[in-house]
């Protein structure tokens, strides 16, 4: 095969997957997640589907069970409309009440059944005022794990 | 010729110190970003990588025009060695991303529009170089190259809007927010200024790259002048 085919075909393949993956993902990716309002509106479009949703986690509704490693909370965007979610894994660093997350799974009846937990972290930055003793501090969490 | 080689140097020695500046500032210096924690200093190789392929690409985009219009060679030559750094750095851009998404989000890649997007401009440009390396025709490779250059350069404002247009996992702009019409980063000053300090440097890092791999493509074509040359 001449080198010049080869890189003809080479680009075509290359080609064809950016076309297929653009396609398929502009589909997708204009909904990456739904919103629990979204999803309580319409229970039967939903059902038997592995979706995303992405909304806060509702403050006080944090339930870690560590022996069954099991994690059960709310999500929530407006206070209205909230499901409740059951992770079957580890709390993930960021994880904390009030924080964006997306969670990808199924409804099972009232039940939101993850299989993957994401968090959403803000691009917002801040910054505690005694850095001296926030840095030890933070080195010292560390150390201890 | 001397004094490029003394611009080439004083880039080479700005972007050694800059980075070692950087680093020390980074990681001895600065305070530890309170909801983020350790892993938020990959902002610091991340953000301005970013902004580095963005110029990359940009340069691309300006140097096929110019090329379609003057069609002059030394513009493709500039438009060629650009889009090679700016891949560099888009690699850079997708790897340093992903090692801050395992921390922060729990997983290294997802398939929301700003990720994909940019996947997807590291796709065209490896494409732009298998196209250059199929045409036999200097000229023509030239044109092709410069065609595909401008329409993947196209896909820069769609990354970069992407997280505004779409629901994303990435979040939005820290950088560029802006609020009731004024520029207002959502980032202390604090944290911020060594954020500009490692942009300046890697943009110094990329002038570097760009001239250096012009002068050496210069050379070559140069070369290859004379080898056709000598062969008649």
């Amino acid at each position: 095969m001449k080198t010049r085919t080869k890189f003809v075909i080479g680009g075509a393949v290359i080609l064809a997957v950016i076309v297929a993956l653009s396609v398929q993902e502009l589909q997708k990716m204009t909904v990456f997640f739904y919103t629990p309002a979204e999803v309580l509106a319409s229970p039967a479009e939903f059902e038997e589907k592995t979706i995303r949703i992405g909304a806060l986690v509702e403050q006080g509704s944090v339930d870690w069970n560590a022996q069954a490693i099991q994690l059960s909370f709310n999500i929530t965007e407006d206070g209205e409309n909230s499901i409740n979610v059951i992770y079957a894994g580890v709390k993930p660093d960021l994880f904390r009440e009030g924080q964006g997350v997306v969670v990808e799974g199924k409804m099972n009846g009232p039940r939101f059944e993850a299989r993957q937990l994401l968090v959403k972290h803000s691009e917002e930055y801040t910054i505690e005022t005694d850095h001296k003793k926030s840095k030890e501090e933070y080195y010292k969490s560390i150390m201890s794990q | 010729m001397d004094k490029m080689k003394k611009i080439i140097i004083y880039l080479e020695w700005g972007s050694i110190l800059g980075l070692t500046f950087c680093v020390i500032w980074i990681f001895l210096i600065l305070p530890i970003e309170s909801s983020q924690g350790f892993p938020q200093k990959i902002m610091y190789l991340h953000v301005p990588t970013f902004i580095a392929t963005y110029l990359a690409f940009f340069v691309v985009f300006a140097f096929s025009i110019a090329y379609l219009w003057k069609r002059d060679l030394m513009f493709d030559q500039i438009a060629k060695v650009s889009a090679e750094v700016g891949l560099i750095f888009c690699a850079l851009l997708l790897v340093t991303g992903a090692i801050w998404g395992r921390p922060t989000w729990g997983t290294y890649w997802v398939w929301d529009a700003r990720l994909t997007t940019t996947l997807l401009l590291f796709l065209i440009f490896m494409g732009y170089f298998l196209l250059r390396m199929s045409v036999s025709d200097r000229d023509k490779e030239a044109r092709l190259a410069s065609v595909l250059g401008i329409i993947g350069c196209l896909d820069i404002p769609i990354i970069h809007k992407s997280v505004e247009w779409w629901r994303t996992l990435h979040q939005p702009s820290t950088l560029f927010k802006v609020e009731s019409g004024k520029a207002s980063p959502s980032i202390p000053q604090e944290l911020l200024n060594p954020l500009l300090a490692s942009i300046i440097v890697i943009l110094v890092f990329y002038l570097y790259l760009l001239i250096l791999r012009f002068q050496s493509e210069k050379r070559k074509e140069e070369l290859n002048q004379l080898i056709t040359e000598t062969q008649f």
